[in-house]
């Protein structure tokens, strides 16, 4: 890979080359027209690097015909009529210059980058629009955010960076399931954001370098979504990646992070003594007669002092390796990037290494000529992932559950099973228990053409896609532990893989003119999506415990399937368009629509249109604000209403099928195949949201503070939702149209941003909050259980509230008890859970349940502060949620879980006793006693806790070489940084981490709500990072 | 003019463009499933649809923690199948077991009717498979019905495929009218059903006549239609159902390499290394491989074996010793429960000593009782249906027998004695015969005693059921229909003699169970299904 990118880099130095060349013929052609009069020669710098500035236009403003451009050395020469005129500099990304000639021979200019964000351009569907042009309400997020960060991958770079735009976190295992959503919830199944990366529906948010972003737009409302249509209805996130820049000597990056992520745990297990007596006072308060530990023995444990806790010793800090290299530049007619990065992220595990590599590779060319411009991206990624041949959760909950007097490996090396975990061992799984290696290719092209038919007109073809190859190659080596137990006795040795092809085809006719005041724009385009995928699976059992290769007692698994049996297609077609008008920049209006029909529907329902207006006002352009204008800055009005659509369902299920599996039954000892059935819905549907958005945007102090706020409406109907269905139907049904849910909310970000000589500073802070409602579900219910607790789907209810009892104190003594409500068929005692009796009729059962909070994330904040002075940098971040309600459950909260746990954990320990009567928790009793079954097994409120928290999610202290040090050593830039993520929590929950929700991106559990989450992940590093 | 042409040009664009994208077909259809259209094709093709239905007729969880529902186990790690929560009595309209065990019988109900509604589109067909293939779909449908309405008591009875509205809406039919239901469908399909000795080897494990007539029987006992139950069951004992008896090792019986016995009448089919179940690996003692207890015997259930004189324990002269309880006891102790210094066998010979008693172990101590841990929380393992041919983590594909000969047996014998009919003959044709398999000699415990008179043969012959049948999760329906489960769920249920003398002579409380009669006979209607379904009305006190 390196070689190819080595010639790559030739090539593109020998096509600089050549265009520079061109570049100053073209220069000595305009020279030579003319003569005689006076000439103005000079050259031209920037201001923030001392840089000559090559390309710049020069002006004659009273003869726009006469124009030269400055050379590739910032020189230029312009022969004027007259020494009494003026002269125009003007270069994108810099602030244009007007300068008097006053006879001047020589006039040397400098010229500053325009940090104005009101000219900032912005990514919008299909296009781009200068930002203040802008009346839909998206959040741009720079590269800044992606600068220097040790972050994995771009979905977690951008925790945080928007206003809501919400990124949860089920696991912190690396590679763990990430949610991404905008705007709150809206829909009762998917509410992941389409993504779509540098034009193209269908790429990988998390196989991309963050390095290689430029920019990432969130469109979240349906005039900015609109034009995606069907799809968008959850939000649009546009990637767009970084180019080189025209007529710009070529300039290389290096960047190199390291650093170690710890494990954190939350809590730890009492002392193994102090276990011992909790467990004889749980089974003293149970009725049993025989205490577990002798006092003899409890007094040897303490003695002996604490032995390990098996969660920690199976964790160990891991290194984490970041490299990014990029060249990049352009002439004036062209640009090239060319990036290279790796990412070496170990495992916090032990044992043999394991975790994920990531390789990215990247071109990304532009090319015009004349009225031709050709866009081409190529990009490879490559990703390897080790892992152990076991679940996480039970590696992890198996070792969270073992009190301080076991250990896991004796001298000998033998792992030791112990009365709490008979066959496991996890440290003996993960040393020696085999492996799953994942080995994926993806090739992600675009290659968009564009070509003026007039000034005003332009026409364009996209093409491209997504190549992805993955495979799976796992082996299970068979482990004895001592005195008994084994793993992996079945020496599996399993292989999968899979190829999917996602293809999009796209063409558009762009047109835009000025009319005087008028400026009229207009987009129309058609497109199809389309995706495919197939994978094999070969599993075989009893293979040879050193080669997994197969012997004699191997057989061949029955899950085993060819490529027909995991395959599957789907494809989009459609028409979009836009039309958008403003008056003077002061009154905006624009309409987009998209017309889509999907495989995923029957022919008849196939197609649906999605349209959307948007109104603008910027109320400073007139000329009554004119003095506000001047003094305090601009305020934009904007407003939007439209329809957007989502089609996140299956395939086929407009069709009934039937499938045949292998083993179903046996007759006379061998199995017999058996035939499932998918029932259809031939009556499925689009879902459709309308949506309605209206915000402001102001900026005042010269664009120093800028804000914007924004209000949303959102319903949804037609929701694809699976039908409440009866056990006495007999199967389960696929996604009905039905149901609706409302979504509203606000958000606000705010940006301040100081420019001093020594020092510079900013903040930026958003808040956002959505509150959703189930709006109409057929006058029913649904409710699901999640372990202990229930969530509830019910007209005026947010989704997925919690349903459970509601703790009203704990029983003092056998007074309070008597005639109390209690749960039917149990008996208590003091110290046991009192609920509340809802109805009063002096039992405690189903009709007595509350509903409590829900799991969704309200008042999501993230504020970045970044302060530079003189060399120094400082940047940090922090992140939050101000309400939630957060479900935990299992040994986390019940002492010696289901009697699969063994061990208390220190924050357990306020529970009831006589002389505690104030307790945050129940008496102990045995699993299965009535106590136990009052107090756990009827789901309460006790299980919920407030999940509200803030969190120093990064810290980051840097400094750079001065540019003439800097120069002298042959660099334009040398930044050297330390930087820590995770480093701080503050929430009212001590004893989990509050980031890890128990719910995914469909609201469906993930379970990591117990101790069979992963470790919290701190890390600390240090980066450097180079310019030539 | 220039303005003009370009909007005149703009209209048609679309409609060019449209026709340069490749317009992918929209009507995909999946390559690895069949459809509607082209399923009900073949015979072979129905055949696997009905082998669906088979495949739903009973879990093994249910099978094995349908013990601990009853007195005789205890389920003390977990809530599997809710057999912790119902043995105790501590459930609600919640739980899961409840709703699950709903709505997977309704699961296999609807397959049956699906082949029944569709397999006559099958083109060329033999009509006389077609007809046996039929009368399998519904004996199962029967099946189904019969565990629900026992469970539940009235219940929806669904006679063809429900449409989404219809099932929305039913309602409870009587329990009645859901067994004479039963009964017909039964008497519908014999004629149609082959002889255990008309299959072809290939077939073993298919519905036969003698299974249905075997479920009619049980539904008759159930109802306690005695002498419909001699009716049924004296021509099955004649052979004309086919041709069964009595295995001649109750050991035997339960092992791998008796399969297809002659004493088999229905079970289900496991196949080892391609469908199998594992719930030995929470029953076996730890030292054979268990990963810990889930479900133990109880003390209740051993001290319920006579004495090898044939005299319970507590009778007079019955030469029980407490300090060494196991000895002289009915053999089929041994071949189903595991007890302290039991000598377990494994399949290549070699054995050990299962030392369950505190502190008594030489070695390996893993099986002993210690209060909360993950051994056994009885003193008790199970033994029976131990698969000494096993494959890793205790996984096993012996048939689990739903209806055996012995069960024929027993149920002539409680018919009989109900109807007052009970007699040495038939005493010689049922008790006596099993006890002998089992291994008594005694002659007391193998000759008829009319002197008990028709209560104490009562007695005699609920407990011989137990004794025979125990830990093959028939117990809980016996209590049940007896209407015995007051008396022996309530209170505590108890382990071995490993506890202080002063609490219950030393025995172990394992748990406290509640049984309220009023209530806990029929198990209530689903929350969820009553939610969706406001037409189904709940059991009394629920």
């Amino acid at each position: 890979m390196m070689k190819q990118s080595n010639c790559r880099k030739k090539k593109m130095l020998c096509m600089h080359f050549f265009l520079t060349i061109i570049l100053i013929c073209g220069g000595y052609n305009n020279v030579t027209a003319q003569n005689q009069k006076t000439q103005v020669t000079g050259v031209i710098t920037s201001l923030s690097d001392k840089l000559s500035l090559p390309g710049v236009s020069i002006i004659d403003v009273s003869d726009p015909r006469n124009a030269v451009n400055a050379d590739f050395d910032g020189h230029y020469s312009i022969t004027l009529k007259n020494g009494t005129g003026s002269l125009r500099f003007t270069m994108i990304g810099y602030k244009p210059i007007e300068l008097k000639v006053n006879n001047r021979s020589v006039i040397n200019v400098v010229m500053d980058l325009d940090v104005s964000a009101l000219d900032e351009v912005v990514v919008v569907g299909y296009g781009t629009q200068k930002k203040r042009k802008v009346v839909g309400a998206i959040d741009q997020v720079n590269n800044d955010a992606f600068k220097d960060r040790p972050n994995v991958n771009a979905t977690l770079a951008l925790q945080g960076k928007a206003p809501s735009l919400t990124i949860q976190q089920t696991n912190s295992e690396p590679g763990a399931g990430l949610n991404l959503n905008i705007r709150g919830i809206s829909t009762l199944g998917n509410n992941s954001p389409l993504i779509v990366i540098d034009g193209i529906v269908g790429g990988d948010i998390n196989a991309l370098n963050p390095a290689d972003i430029e920019s990432v737009s969130v469109l979240k409302d349906a005039g900015s979504a609109a034009i995606y249509g069907s799809r968008a209805s959850n939000g649009v996130v546009l990637i767009t990646t970084k180019k080189g820049s025209k007529s710009k000597p070529m300039s290389i990056q290096y960047s190199s992070l390291t650093g170690f992520n710890s494990p954190k745990y939350f809590t730890k297990p009492v002392h193994g003594y102090e276990n011992a007596m909790l467990r004889n006072e749980a089974a003293f308060n149970s009725g049993e007669t025989t205490a577990v530990f002798s006092a003899a023995k409890i007094a040897e444990l303490k003695a002996n002092g604490d032995t390990e806790w098996f969660a920690e010793e199976i964790v160990k800090p891991a290194l984490q390796l970041n490299q990014n290299l990029s060249f990049s530049g352009g002439s004036d007619n062209s640009t090239y990037l060319v990036s290279l990065g790796y990412l070496d992220q170990e495992s916090t595990f032990v044992g043999p290494k394991k975790g994920q590599e990531r390789y990215n590779f990247r071109i990304n060319l532009t090319n015009e000529y004349g009225k031709f411009k050709l866009t081409s991206t190529l990009a490879y990624s490559k990703q390897k992932i080790t892992d152990h041949s076991s679940s996480t959760g039970t590696l992890m909950a198996d070792a969270f559950r073992v009190p301080l007097y076991y250990t896991q490996k004796d001298k000998d090396g033998n792992y030791l099973t112990n009365d709490v975990l008979q066959q496991f061992n996890s440290l003996g799984i993960l040393e020696q228990g085999g492996f799953r290696r994942y080995d994926n290719d993806d090739i992600f092209g675009a290659f968009n053409a564009e070509f003026k038919l007039s000034n005003s007109l332009k026409v364009k073809g996209v093409f491209g896609g997504r190549l992805w190859s993955g495979s799976m190659y796992s082996r299970v080596k068979e482990v004895n532990f001592s005195p008994q137990g084994v793993y992996g006795a079945d020496r599996d040795t399993n292989d999968e893989t899979r190829k999917s092809l996602d293809l999009n085809t796209q063409f558009m006719l762009e047109y835009s003119k000025s009319f005087g005041n008028h400026n009229v724009g207009g987009l129309i385009g058609v497109s199809n999506e389309n995706h495919s995928d197939r994978g094999i699976g070969i599993y075989k059992k009893y293979t040879d415990p050193d080669l997994g290769t197969p012997t004699s007692e191997t057989v061949i698994g029955e899950n085993s399937y060819n490529s027909n049996g995991s395959s599957s297609k789907n494809s989009l077609n459609s028409l979009f368009g836009r039309a958008s008008y403003d008056f003077k920049d002061k009154y905006f209006a624009e309409f987009s629509f998209r017309y889509d029909g999907s495989s995923k529907f029957r022919d008849e329902l196939r197609w649906g249109f999605f349209p959307s207006g948007t109104l603008g006002y910027a109320l400073t352009k007139e000329s009554f604000m004119e003095n506000y204008n001047d003094k305090v800055g601009n305020i934009k009005l904007r407003a939007s209403y439209g329809i957007l659509g989502n089609q996140n369902v299956g395939n086929y299920q407009y069709q009934t099928t039937y499938f045949t599996f292998q083993n179903a039954y046996g007759f006379n000892n061998s199995g017999v195949s058996g035939t499932g059935y998918n029932f259809a819905n031939p009556d499925i549907q689009w879902e459709k949201a309308a949506t309605f958005n209206a915000g402001i945007d102001a900026d005042f102090f010269k664009g120093a503070l800028s804000f914007s706020f924004d209000y949303f409406d959102k319903v949804t109907s037609d929701i694809l939702v699976p039908p409440q269905v009866p056990g006495v139907f007999g199967t389960g049904l696929p996604m009905f149209n039905a149901g609706k849910v409302g979504n509203k909310g606000w958000e606000i970000s705010a940006t301040y941003r100081h420019k001093g000589k020594v020092l510079n500073h900013s903040l930026m802070v958003n808040f956002g909050d959505s509150k959703n409602k189930v709006l109409d579900y057929g006058g029913k219910e649904r409710l699901s259980g999640v372990e202990e607790l229930q969530v509830i789907l019910r007209e005026g209810l947010p989704f997925n509230s919690y349903v459970g009892l509601k703790r009203d104190g704990i029983f003092q003594n056998w007074d309070e008890i008597k005639g109390a409500a209690v749960p039917e068929g149990l008996s208590v005692q003091p110290g046991d859970n009192r609920y509340v009796d809802v109805n009063k009729d002096g039992k405690i059962d189903d009709n007595d349940k509350f509903v409590f909070g829900n799991p969704f994330p309200r008042y999501t904040y993230g504020a970045t502060y970044n302060l530079d002075y003189k060399n120094f940098d400082l940047s940090i971040f922090i992140q939050g949620v101000g309400k939630r309600t957060m479900m935990i459950r299992g040994e986390l909260v019940e002492p010696f879980h289901y009697n699969y746990g063994m061990t208390m954990y220190t924050h357990q320990l306020d529970y009831w006793t006589p002389q505690n009567p104030d307790a945050r928790y129940p008496r102990l009793a045995n699993n299965g006693t009535q106590s136990n079954t009052n107090n756990f097994r009827r789901g309460s409120d006790m299980y919920l806790y407030d999940g509200a928290y803030a969190r120093l999610k990064n810290v980051q202290i840097g400094y750079s070489l001065s540019d003439d040090v800097a120069q002298r050593l042959g660099m334009s830039r040398f930044h050297v940084y330390v930087s820590g993520q995770n480093l701080l929590t503050l929430s009212k929950v001590k004893f989990v981490d509050p980031e890890l929700s128990e719910f995914n991106n469909s609201m469906t559990p993930s379970g990591a709500n117990s101790g069979r989450a992963y470790p919290t992940q701190v890390y600390y590093g240090m980066g450097i990072d180079i310019t030539f | 003019m220039k303005m003009k042409n370009i909007l005149k040009q703009i209209k048609f664009i679309p409609v060019v463009l449209l026709l340069l994208v490749s317009c992918e077909d929209l009507d995909l259809a999946p390559e690895n499933q069949f459809t509607d259209s082209n399923y009900w094709t073949s015979v072979d093709k129905a055949q696997t649809f009905l082998n669906t239905a088979y495949s739903q007729m009973q879990t093994s969880q249910y099978f094995f923690y349908n013990e601990a529902l009853s007195d005789n186990a205890f389920n003390g790690r977990g809530d599997n199948a809710g057999a912790a929560s119902i043995g105790a009595g501590i459930y609600d309209p919640s739980l899961g077991r409840i709703k699950e065990e709903w709505n997977n019988r309704y699961a296999g109900i609807k397959t049956c009717n699906l082949l029944l509604e569709n397999i006559d589109r099958v083109p060329n067909a033999d009509a006389t498979v077609i007809a046996r293939m039929k009368a399998e779909a519904r004996f199962l449908r029967a099946f189904q019905h019969f565990q629900l309405t026992t469970w539940f008591g009235d219940i929806p009875l669904i006679k063809k495929d429900p449409s989404l509205e219809e099932a929305t809406s039913v309602s409870r039919t009587s329990h009645a009218e859901v067994i004479a239901y039963i009964l017909s469908e039964l008497d519908a399909i014999i004629p149609a059903l082959p002889k255990n000795t008309q299959y072809a080897a290939a077939d073993r494990g298919k519905i036969t006549v003698g299974a249905a007539v075997a479920l009619k029987a049980r539904v008759l006992l159930y109802e306690g239609k005695w002498d419909e139950v001699v009716k049924t069951v004296e021509p099955f004992i004649a052979m004309s159902y086919g041709t069964y008896s009595l295995f001649p090792s109750y050991e035997g019986l339960f092992q791998q390499q008796n399969e297809y016995n002659s004493e088999d009448i229905l079970s289900l089919q496991y196949v080892p290394q391609f469908r199998m179940w594992g719930e030995f690996f929470d029953m076996a003692p730890l030292s054979a491989g268990a990963r810990l207890n889930a479900l133990a015997p109880t003390q209740e259930l051993v001290d319920s074996y006579l004495m090898m004189n044939g005299k319970r324990i507590n009778e007079a002269g019955s030469g029980y010793n407490e300090n060494d309880p196991y000895i002289n006891r009915d053999p089929r102790l041994t071949n189903t429960v595991v007890y302290d210094k039991y000598n377990w066998k494994e399949g290549d010979g070699s054995s050990h000593i299962i030392y369950i008693k505190p502190g008594t172990s030489v070695g390996n101590a893993a099986d002993e009782f210690v209060q909360g841990s993950s051994s056994t929380p009885t003193g008790y393992y199970t033994r029976k249906y131990y698969d000494t041919q096993h494959l890793t983590s205790l996984q096993s594909g012996l048939n689990l027998m739903l209806f055996r000969y012995a069960d024929i047996l027993l149920m002539y014998a409680e018919a009989k004695n109900e109807l007052n009919q009970m007699t040495s003959a038939v005493w010689d044709q049922t008790i006596k015969p099993l006890r002998t398999r089992a291994g008594f000699t005694d002659a007391a415990a193998l000759s008829f005693n009319s002197a008990l008179g028709q209560t104490g043969l009562r007695e005699v012959i609920r407990n011989e059921r137990r004794s025979e049948f125990a830990m093959e999760g028939l117990r809980i329906f016996d209590i049940r229909r007896w209407k015995t489960a007051e008396d022996v769920l309530n209170g505590y249920a108890h382990g071995a003699k490993f506890g202080v003398s002063s609490v219950d002579n030393g025995y172990l409380r394992v748990n406290l169970r509640t049984f309220d009669p009023d209530k806990h006979y029929l198990w209530p209607i689903p929350r969820d299904e009553r939610l969706i379904n406001t037409n189904l009305s709940q059991n009394p006190n629920w």
